[in-house]
């Protein structure tokens, strides 16, 4: 079996996998020693880490590379946070999608906003972002399709409107060939339980500090539950408290 | 705006020894400043572990450049890089390697003597062409630790080994080295020795278990540094808290 079906098949609703997401071959394989079961690594983390912005400053070359260096490290199926794939037309989506793949990685987040805005792409576009994609890669790539709906919309608007968009994008991102739905900010389980019932993908949910547990998200049909940036700034919060005891 | 070489070399004053909590890309860089730190280290070896590489000039050169060039764009405090040998036995060569290091706006590096890859140190007479051929080509303003991997190369660290340690520490100092690192010296009173017959600053490296650092401070160190030990410290609370959140 391949990686991609290995990691696929941890995709259970109800049964979360966890992904506590890495940033370089280090941390890869410091969470995979913690028994994880995949690896994912998180934009924000790869570019704080490196002294990047966040929102595609990390070098596409550079993201490149640092996947490559994880999987050459890590045994375990690896998924790259690939923000909007560093295009915005199709021709540069295939193009860079094809050489993520390439470095051995079996998904990607994909994202709808428009980087750098406060806009997302029309679902239509989008649906056509994720066709350029998928002819970058092969079948047996594991497309995350993430909705920023949640992330750009206060929490107190997260209502049954915003949630029937979100439905709206799921399911024409399930129809356009897409293997998963991540929608990260969300955490009313109400709503996050309409999701998973109505969308025909496994759902992502992000791990929030003081958020759900992972008994709940499970509860509310969650596939798959990944951590973000959280990992990476606790461990510098960490580093800090180590170095302060040395230095004083 | 970096640090200076003069900010950075005055920091290492025996009896007070700057203290360098090594780091290795620009985000633990950060995480070392917020500690109130003075100045940045990188260690080869957290370079190497972070990125997938082994240690022994095992991450390409052009990688170690672009690394340190992201860490002194970030920062505005002094940063010396950890370069092993240069990534050359040939003095010419390795003086060329220390000269793009130093493009870079890092104010100073590691050099060691170790044959990389290979058995020992280098010969007494080889060593200091190499380090006066990397003060020639980089300039006064570059803070040259010269590094003795005797302590590592030997189990008997005795009287007969601290002789060596110094002869090597008095002949770096005359072809030009800025400083002088044993790792593994620890004790207080070989520390002492070195300290007084080596015209240099002296450098040592901290290690689970090692004596406090008022200790080192009283017998005459002026540099403390923490090797590969902080990052192997933070790669294992991150498995441990990954464990937590996984299992």
């Amino acid at each position: 079996m391949s990686k991609f079906d290995d990691f696929a098949k941890l995709h259970v609703a109800g049964d979360p996998l966890v992904l506590f997401n890495a940033w370089d071959a280090g941390s890869a394989e410091a969470v995979a020693k913690s028994g994880a079961k995949a690896l994912a690594t998180g934009s924000a983390s790869v570019a704080m880490a490196n002294g990047f912005g966040d929102g595609q400053e990390v070098p596409l070359d550079f993201a490149v590379s640092n996947a490559s260096r994880i999987v050459k490290t890590v045994a375990l199926p690896v998924t790259v946070d690939f923000e909007g794939g560093y295009a915005d037309d199709a021709e540069g989506i295939t193009a860079n999608g094809r050489r993520l793949a390439e470095t051995g990685v079996i998904g990607c987040n994909f994202e709808d906003q428009v980087v750098g805005t406060d806009r997302l792409y029309d679902v239509q576009d989008q649906v056509a972002r994720l066709a350029a994609l998928r002819s970058g890669v092969s079948r047996n790539f594991f497309i995350n399709m993430r909705t920023d709906l949640f992330l750009k919309t206060p929490t107190a608007a997260h209502n049954e409107a915003l949630t029937d968009q979100a439905i709206e994008r799921g399911k024409a991102y399930a129809e356009a060939g897409a293997n998963g739905f991540f929608i990260p900010g969300l955490a009313d389980l109400s709503l996050v339980k309409r999701i998973t019932t109505a969308v025909p993908l496994p759902v992502n949910a992000m791990h929030l500090p003081n958020g759900p547990s992972r008994a709940e998200w499970a509860t509310a049909g969650i596939a798959r539950i990944s951590h973000g940036p959280f990992p990476y700034m606790a461990m510098q919060q960490w580093l800090t408290e180590q170095a302060r005891a040395a230095l004083d | 705006m970096a640090g200076t070489y003069e900010t950075f070399a005055a920091l290492h004053v025996p009896g007070n020894p700057v203290v360098l909590y090594n780091i290795w890309d620009v985000g633990s860089a950060l995480a070392v400043i917020a500690a109130g730190a003075k100045a940045l280290a990188t260690g080869s070896h957290p370079v190497a572990d972070a990125n997938g590489w082994p240690d022994g000039q095992k991450v390409p050169l052009e990688f170690v450049f672009a690394n340190a060039r992201r860490i002194v764009d970030a920062v505005e405090m002094p940063l010396t890089v950890d370069f092993e040998g240069a990534y050359s036995v040939d003095p010419a060569e390795g003086g060329a390697n220390v000269a793009r290091l130093a493009e870079t706006g890092a104010v100073g590096c590691n050099f060691e003597d170790q044959v990389i890859g290979g058995e020992g140190v280098h010969p007494l007479d080889l060593q200091v062409r190499r380090i006066a051929a990397i003060r020639q080509t980089v300039g006064d303003a570059f803070y040259i630790n010269a590094r003795t991997d005797l302590f590592l190369k030997t189990q008997t660290r005795d009287e007969a080994l601290i002789d060596q340690v110094v002869e090597r520490g008095k002949a770096f100092a005359d072809a030009g080295a800025s400083g002088f690192f044993v790792p593994r010296l620890a004790d207080p009173a070989q520390i002492e020795r070195v300290v007084r017959e080596v015209p240099l600053p002296l450098n040592v490296i901290a290690f689970p278990g090692a004596p406090d650092k008022q200790v080192w401070a009283d017998a005459g160190v002026a540099r403390i540094s923490h090797g590969p030990f902080p990052h192997r410290a933070l790669m294992a609370t991150l498995t441990e808290m990954g464990s937590a959140a996984i299992n």
